[in-house]
């Protein structure tokens, strides 16, 4: 049989099996022993088992459940509310007000969260019931929230960045900083999108509170304090190479942990809620990884990954025409899986097209995680969308029309980081 | 009674789990300040790895029980009555099927890695039999999960997995 009757046979069944609703995890597997028992001499099971160990009991991968765990403790603190008041101050008087709260509040979380429906359902929480109570539109509301929400990706710790780290062979560290630049562009872009808005819908906005003095907004501010310190103890650690990502994952936790006592929101309950919640999470994106580490393998005999990137070096696309064919198929692919195995599933053959146009991997990491975080808001998968469906009985379409605005945005940050590569690349190379 | 075995086993493996989450932040605290006081724990990283593997292996039965692990659910929601039964026993069918793959080899690594003796190539000398119970455990633990909910969907007595912990996943 030809390679390519064998692939597209391959590639079919896999989206057939998941499509069928087959946990996703034991689909990656299961389609790469079978690849791997009739198209190689190998033995699959043994193979299976060596490459689910090593790749579950790397090193490197001790960030991610770390990060996780934080989240989980920080989720379940007083955080939002106090970061809402600390915030509220200072953008009231903007043109768009207090929408500022949604776009500024997931910057500063996503810098101590990895993950976007985290961020996205932590911020909400506070800002959702406090929005709708002073009359500000529903549409803008939600959909700055899901959109800024997705944030938690882009802006270190970050998840899905782990996760490209160790598939690509890249370092944690480096892609964490590489994501600042572009984390606070697009915050930027959100946040004048909220204000061009204003400005454009007079009326829609409800007045401000009464104005605060100087002081009393700076008085405001230490409710900030907390969050502050934790990003300082994170980031600041791995930029200036005191800590790896795995270190700083175990500060966070530490930290996260001290500062639930401090507002005391901690409790034995609480505690053993979030180490479960934590434990569960981890090792449901651990049964993707392992699934997925087997079928990059399994590819790899069989040769796909070359045969996709000799096909598409044949087609003699420059580097651009690629990168915009690479956002349009993650595009697609995000309006049916979720980010992380969209990433796993995808690298074992992306990668060696990309490393073949001779793009750099850092910025190509950085780019993925843009479109994933697009693919965080396409219906009819989309896990902000899902977050913010459970917090506002709203319909999913209604949820994903409101967030379009937002999507967009994000395309024009794919065109800045093309055009302006040194966004991510600059920071990191200063490390 | 078997139910409540079942669930026991669950919540016990599960328990461990978290354990070894907890163990897992200590080995790399133990690390950080081994490096600040000068004293060198050998082998911290390599444990920190087995202990992450236990903690995800060992759960994995458990958050299948509470509707965690993630699977496309678009055509089981667009369809109802017994075609979604159908689609749910196959799904089911296959996980049995797949997880026992995975059962037996990862068992059988565990076997054997003592029949060779294999050691860790790191600084820590683990004979790698060990660390790699958690795999053997969690793997015979999760397919047996799969084998009582396949035979709760086929008894009808299945509750919907659809959970609201989903939210803030990822």
């Amino acid at each position: 049989m030809s390679d390519i009757a064998i692939t597209s046979i391959l590639i079919f069944s896999l989206f057939a099996i998941l499509a069928s609703g087959v946990w996703i995890g034991l689909t990656l597997s299961g389609v790469a022993w079978i690849a791997m028992q009739l198209f190689s001499s190998r033995a699959a099971g043994d193979a299976m088992a060596v490459t689910t160990w090593g790749s579950s009991s790397s090193w490197t991968l001790t960030a991610l459940p770390l990060f996780v765990w934080m989240g989980e403790i920080l989720f379940r603190t007083k955080l939002s509310e106090s970061m809402f008041k600390g915030l509220a101050p200072w953008v009231s008087r903007l043109p768009g007000g207090l929408l500022h709260t949604n776009v500024i509040g997931c910057t500063i979380f996503a810098a101590v969260s990895g993950s976007s429906a985290a961020t996205c359902a932590t911020i909400g929480k506070m800002t959702l019931p406090e929005l709708k109570r002073r009359g500000y539109p529903d549409d803008i509301t939600i959909g700055s929230l899901a959109g800024a929400g997705t944030l938690g990706l882009l802006i270190p710790p970050s998840i899905i960045m782990i996760v490209y780290g160790v598939t690509a062979d890249v370092s944690i560290a480096k892609l964490f900083i590489a994501g600042v630049f572009p984390g606070l562009l697009l915050a930027s872009l959100f946040s004048g999108y909220l204000v061009v808005w204003a400005l454009m819908n007079p009326g829609k906005i409800p007045p401000p509170d009464a104005g605060m003095s100087f002081g009393a907004k700076v008085y405001e501010s230490r409710h900030l304090i907390p969050v502050v310190l934790l990003i300082g103890a994170v980031l600041g650690s791995i930029y200036t190479g005191i800590a790896t990502a795995t270190e700083a994952a175990a500060i966070g936790v530490v930290g996260s942990l001290v500062l639930s006592v401090v507002q005391r929101s901690m409790s034995w309950t609480v505690f053993k809620e979030s180490l479960m919640g934590a434990t569960r999470l981890y090792c449901m994106i651990a049964l993707i990884l392992a699934g997925a580490a087997f079928l990059t393998l399994s590819m790899g005999y069989i040769g796909l990954p070359r045969h996709l990137a000799e096909f598409v070096s044949s087609l003699g696309l420059s580097p651009f025409v690629l990168i915009l064919a690479l956002t349009l198929f993650y595009v697609l692919l995000g309006c049916f899986l979720d980010g992380i195995s969209m990433v796993v599933l995808t690298m074992g053959v992306i990668l060696p097209i990309v490393q073949a146009a001779k793009l750099d991997l850092i910025w190509f990491g950085i780019f993925v995680v843009i479109v994933v975080e697009m693919a965080q808001i396409t219906p009819p998968v989309g896990f902000n969308l899902f977050v913010l469906q459970g917090m506002t009985k709203r319909e999913i379409t209604y949820i994903a029309k409101v967030t379009l605005p937002f999507f967009l945005l994000m395309c024009v940050m794919v065109l800045l980081l093309w055009f302006f590569p040194g966004i991510a690349t600059w920071l990191p190379g200063k490390m | 009674m078997m139910r409540k075995f079942l669930d026991a086993l669950y919540d016990g493996a599960a328990t461990l789990a978290a354990l070894f989450m907890v163990l897992l932040l200590v080995m790399v605290l133990l690390s950080i300040v081994g490096r600040e006081l000068g004293f060198y724990v050998r082998g911290t990283d390599a444990y920190a790895g087995y202990f992450m593997a236990a903690a995800g292996f060992l759960a994995l039965a458990h958050t299948l029980k509470k509707g965690e692990h993630i699977r496309v659910t678009l055509l089981l929601n667009a369809v109802k009555g017994r075609y979604k039964k159908a689609i749910e026993i196959w799904a089911l069918a296959a996980a049995v099927a797949l997880s026992a793959l995975f059962a037996y080899y990862s068992v059988k690594l565990s076997v054997n890695s003592f029949q060779f003796n294999d050691v860790s190539t790191g600084t820590d000398a683990t004979p790698l039999w060990i660390p790699q119970i958690s795999m053997g455990l969690g793997a015979v633990v999760l397919l047996i999960a799969f084998i009582d909910e396949l035979v709760l969907e086929l008894l009808g007595k299945r509750a919907d997995a659809s959970s609201d912990e989903m939210l803030h996943n990822e």
